[in-house]
Order: structure tokens, then sequence, then C-alpha cells
């Protein structure tokens, strides 16, 4: 075991723990710097009469609070250096206060000098350890560990523990919340981890979670070392080239229509154009930030799950347990098609699906990839999972709720998920895993129902994917709806 | 989908919802009515009137409509999962497992109380699910939930 490896297991020693000696400052480091910067700004005349006084000569500043300071020196010394005191004193405090421990059913997190706060998980709840190195911390050797729970219970978050430790926490957290499971299962169903595991995805009905957990545990223990360092190879390669040009060409009907809109208003009044540039620089902006933080982009598999990287400058990993997966959509705008690129995106549960460990949009699996990358990635989630060939499709009569997408518009169900397939401009694959529908609706409206058909949607978790599906013949789409209850209840069981 | 609401044995609402439902629904109705008669007497325009009459049609045919709506309010227990199904121009039939129910709540609105009527609502992961019974009796509405929480208990799954 490594040095960081042994400091990190007795830091899960139930026993409270303080974050890395930085964290006052990072966390208050913006609010530091600025009033570091008004004071600059608010005493240049000071500062000019301190340090270039015999330059320019002792001109009387007109400042009233600098003529104070500069006629009382000794006592604006003592009041600069007793603010200053005081600040490092309140940091060291509010250091000393936060602390955090892991214990055999808990993560627990105290702060607060005045106001104490607590907040505290249950392992059992952890879905999942993100780790995220914003520019800043990442200077200070620092990290911050978000730790998901399930439904409600919110996320705990660790800004910041030191980056050496960062890695063999999170897989501490993660064996010791697969032990706790694993335990309360024992006692709950006797019978469960001798099971089979009949959904890939660890966590879809417990059984085959324990099974592979605790496996992963056992390999973890038997293995003579346990280096968390070592990044495991990803699955697919992102190519600069192909990240600018795909952002580009998502972006360009966007830039079309508001190059449009300003060629129109340019020609009515000109100087509206001016508000065209914020527009503009907004856009490439946002272009900007996405193909940076795609560029080291990396997905791999490991026993914690999927763990995916991103970011250049600010570097983010997330771990995606397969079961915490609840809906996968890949996609392609009409503009990739040429070049065959797809877009895989997800739902997932967890309080922090808004944003991921560094305020990036998690709901990306891939930015952009080709077909056999998809797959590639697909299969970490769904080993071995391959397009349905058999699609139930729209009746000829519903051409006319479908102009274009009425070929492609269709279901089909496979072992494991329920495959939506829709859209002609903007091709979608919608997948959920029959373990993670949470309800299934039908709908009808009067038009609908005078065409005899009707609407199918998938309920699941919150998210950028939706699974519906339209234009269905009533038959059809009572038959789905029945065959997906069934089946989910089936891969609940 | 008409099959699909027809088949089986449906549980109803009480019938006193209907009051509930018509007065939830002519409150705001006749206030929007009320409200729509201000620009015809500001403006003296006669041809304004149109607006309150057509608001006040629209909330007569509303209201007409209430008992059927009511009606069509239905839901189901199987074995392991509940089928709630409402509208009649808009159908929607949810099929929920026990199994995904994170929480059974009892809510009691001031007319509801009145005529001791309550609503169950269903919450699971996700929102879109929306399911909500109008109109239980309190007590069945509070020994449903009991029931619903042992059954969701006993076929408790990983989110």
């Amino acid at each position: 075991m490594t040095e960081a490896g042994e400091r990190a297991w007795r830091l899960s020693d139930g026993e409270w723990h303080r974050l890395h000696p930085a964290t006052p400052l990072l966390r208050g480091g913006i609010i530091f710097i600025a009033l570091l910067g008004w004071v600059v700004v608010q005493f240049r005349d000071l500062w000019i009469n301190i340090f270039l006084g015999s330059v320019v000569g002792e001109e009387p500043p007109e400042d009233p609070a600098t003529s104070w300071i500069l006629a009382h020196s000794w006592l604006a010394v003592l009041i600069a250096v007793g603010v200053l005191v005081l600040i490092l004193g309140f940091g060291w405090l509010s250091w000393r206060m936060h602390e955090y421990r892991v214990t055999d059913e808990l993560i627990e997190e105290r702060e607060g000098i005045i106001w104490r706060r607590h907040r505290r998980g249950r392992l059992d709840r952890v879905q999942g350890v993100d780790i995220a190195r914003p520019i800043l911390p990442r200077i200070f050797g620092a990290a911050r560990l978000e730790i998901s729970m399930a439904g409600s219970d919110g996320s705990i978050r660790l800004s910041y523990v030191a980056s050496r430790i960062a890695d063999t926490l999170r897989a501490e957290i993660l064996i010791a919340a697969a032990y706790r499971r694993s335990e309360e299962a024992a006692q709950q169903r006797p019978a469960a981890a001798a099971q089979p595991g009949v959904v890939p995805a660890p966590l879809a009905s417990r059984a085959p979670a324990i099974a592979n957990r605790v496996n992963a545990v056992v390999a973890d223990f038997m293995a003579p070392e346990l280096d968390q360092e070592v990044a495991p190879e990803s699955v697919v390669e992102m190519h600069a080239g192909r990240l600018v040009g795909s952002t580009a060409l998502r972006l360009a009907p966007v830039l079309l229509i508001v190059i449009a809109g300003a060629v129109a208003a340019g020609i009515w009044r000109p100087f509206t154009l001016i508000f065209l540039l914020p527009i503009l620089i907004a856009i490439f902006g946002l272009a900007g930030r996405e193909v940076l933080r795609a560029l080291r982009y990396s997905i791999a598999a490991t026993p914690d799950g999927i763990r995916i990287g991103y970011g250049l400058f600010s570097t983010a990993n997330d771990t995606l347990p397969p079961g915490r997966i609840h809906a996968i959509e890949i996609r392609q705008p009409l503009l990739w098609r040429p070049f065959g690129w797809w877009r895989v995106r997800i739902n997932k549960a967890s309080s922090s699906a808004r944003e991921g460990g560094s305020g990036l949009s998690s709901s990306t699996m891939l930015p952009v990839g080709t077909l056999d990358e998809v797959l590639r990635v697909l299969g970490l989630v769904l080993p071995d999972w391959a397009e349905p060939t058999a699609f139930t499709g729209t009746p000829p009569r519903g051409r006319w709720l479908r102009w274009f997408s009425w070929r492609r518009n269709g279901f089909a169900f496979d072992d494991r998920t329920v495959v939506i397939r829709r859209g002609a401009l903007w091709r979608t694959l919608t997948l959920v895993p029959l373990a993670r529908v949470q309800s299934v609706a039908i709908e009808d409206g009067p038009l609908t129902r005078a065409m005899g058909l009707a609407r199918i949607e998938v309920h699941t978790v919150y998210g950028v994917v939706s699974a519906h599906i339209g234009a269905l013949d009533a038959g059809d789409a009572a038959a789905m709806w029945r065959d997906t209850e069934r089946l989910t209840l089936a891969a609940l069981t | 989908m008409t099959a699909l609401a027809a088949e089986g044995e449906w549980q109803r609402v009480s019938p006193k919802y209907v009051w509930v439902d018509l007065v939830a629904r002519f409150v705001p109705g006749a206030i929007v009515t009320g409200l729509l008669f201000i620009p015809a007497l500001a403006s003296h325009l006669t041809w304004l009137f149109a607006l309150p009459a057509i608001s006040f049609i629209v909330l007569v045919i509303v209201l007409a409509f209430t008992p059927r709506r009511v009606r069509s309010i239905g839901y189901r227990l199987r074995e392991d999962d509940l089928v709630f199904r409402r509208g009649i121009m808009w159908h929607r039939v949810v099929a929920v497992p026990y199994g995904r129910m994170q929480l059974v709540d009892v809510a009691r609105g001031p007319i509801a109380r009145a005529v001791g009527l309550a609503e169950l609502r269903f919450v699971t992961a996700a929102a879109a699910t929306g399911v909500t019974i109008p109109g239980l009796p309190e007590a069945e509405a509070e020994a449903l939930r009991d029931r619903l929480v042992a059954l969701a208990e006993s076929r408790r799954a990983a989110l």
C-alpha cells in the first residue's frame, strides 16, 4: 500500500479529521482578492504618497481618508495589522472547526464558529463520489470531494481535501458504502447475494450489485497494492479537430439565425448591431468553454463504476455506478450526419444532477463520437448491447403527425431496456433500462383518438433525456404500456 | 387505450368530490369572468361584453362536465403496481410499481376538508409520474396510505 493509501485508510477510522489547510483561503479566496483590489484602488493616493512621495513631491492628498491615514500612520498600520490578524485568525479558526469523519455507518461534516452546521449522510445512501479540481485549488494541491446521496438527502461537499488523498478517500467511501449496503441486505434478504445477475448494472436490483461490490471489495483487499492514482485507460480518444468541428456545426444554426437577424436589423437601423457583439461573444465563449472542457475527455470502466474525466485547466472526475444511469440518449443533429457523429447524454439519479463536479453539465456522457465509439461507451453501461432490429412503428395513418420521421418513429424491447427511436432531422435513440423505469403512462387526445393513435411516456428521474413516443397505433401503444410495466416489475424482483 | 380504461374493476373517487371540483373551478372562473367585465365597462364599447360572455360560456361547459370528469378518475391496486387513470377528452393511464414509491402524502384542502375528503399523492423519483388521487374519504385515504406504504416496503427496490 502506498503512503497516500495508508494516510487515507487512517482517515476513515471514525475519528474527526480536518480539511486541507488552504481551505479558508480557497473558499474565501475571491472575496479576499476582491477586498485587496478594493483597498488598492480606494487608497491610490496613499500608495503614490508612500512609494513615490519623494519622486512626485509632497502633494497634499485630496482624499480625506488618505489624509487621515497619513496623519495617523502608526494607528493606520495597527488597524491594518489588526484586520489582517482577525482575518487570518478567523480563517484558522474556521479551518480548525471544519471537520469530517467517516464511520462505519455515516459520513459526517461539521463546520462553523458561531453557527455550527452539522451534516451527516448514511453510507448506504451514497450514490457516488465526484472529484473536482478547479484551477485555484489545483495550484494548492487541493481537490473537492462531492459525495452525492440518494433521493432528497442532498450531497456532502468536502471542500477542500488534499489532492493526494482525494482518490483514496473516494475509493474508501465507496467501499465502506458497499459494505454497509451488503450488510444491510444480508439482514433483509439473506438469499439476495446468491441470485445470478439479471441486469448488468450494479444497484439495478440489489442482488447482482452486492455480488459485484463484494467481489470488488475482496479484489481490492487481495491486491498487494491499492494504487488509485493510475488512471484506467479511456475507451474513447477525443480528437481536437472533431471536437471543434462538431461544436461549430452544432452552433451553426444558431449563428445563422443571429447573423440573419443582424443583417435585417443592420439594414433597418445600423446602430442596433452594437447589441450583436455581446451575443456573439456569449456564443463563442460557450463554445470555447465546451471545447476546452472536452479536450481532455476520458471515459473508462473501474470497479466502482464508469469514470468520466474532463477539463483542461479545471479538471473533474465523476465516477458513475452504472446503476445510477436511468436513461441514455444517443442523438445526432442534422449537420453531424455527413460525418457520422453522435452525442450521448444521460439522466442520472443524483441530487447534483444539474451540475457535475465542477459545475459542468454532467449529463453529457460523450460529447461527440463515431457510432463505433458510441457503442463502446454504451458497452460500459449495457455490455453487449446492440440496436434491436425490429421496431414497432407508426401506422400509415400516423404519417400526418410525423411528416419526416414516420419511418424512424418506433419502439422496441430487448431483455434489459426499452428502446425508443425518434426524429428524422434530429435523430434520437433513447434507452431506458427496465430496472430503472419509475412509471409508465399512456395518453391520447381527441384528435389522436379519432385517428386511433396514442402516446407513451416512460418516466425516469429528472434530467435532459425524455423517453416518450407519440403517433403509435393505439393497440401497439397499449401493448407497449403493458409490456413496459410487466418487464419493469420482472426486473425489480 | 379505451380497452385499457375499460378492463378490470376501477376504484372510483367519492361522488362528493364533484362539489369540491365544482367550487375549485367555479371560484377562479367567476373571478376571471368578473375581471373581463372591466374593459367593457371602462371603454363603453358594447362588443367588449363578448369577453365575459365567452368566459361565462366556457365556465358553464367546464362545470357541466365536472360530474363526468370526476367519474373518469379511477385507480386500481394490482398485485405489484398501482394504475391510475383520468380524463375524458385527454385520457391518461399511469402504472406505478409499488417498489418505486418514495413517499405517500395525504393532503386536505379547505374545500375538501369541509366535505370530509382528502387527496393522496404518490411521489416517485420521477416528477413526471404525477399520480394524485383526489376525493377519497379521509379514513379511506389513510387506510390506503398505510396499505401502500406496507406494499412499497415489501417490494422495495434500489433507486
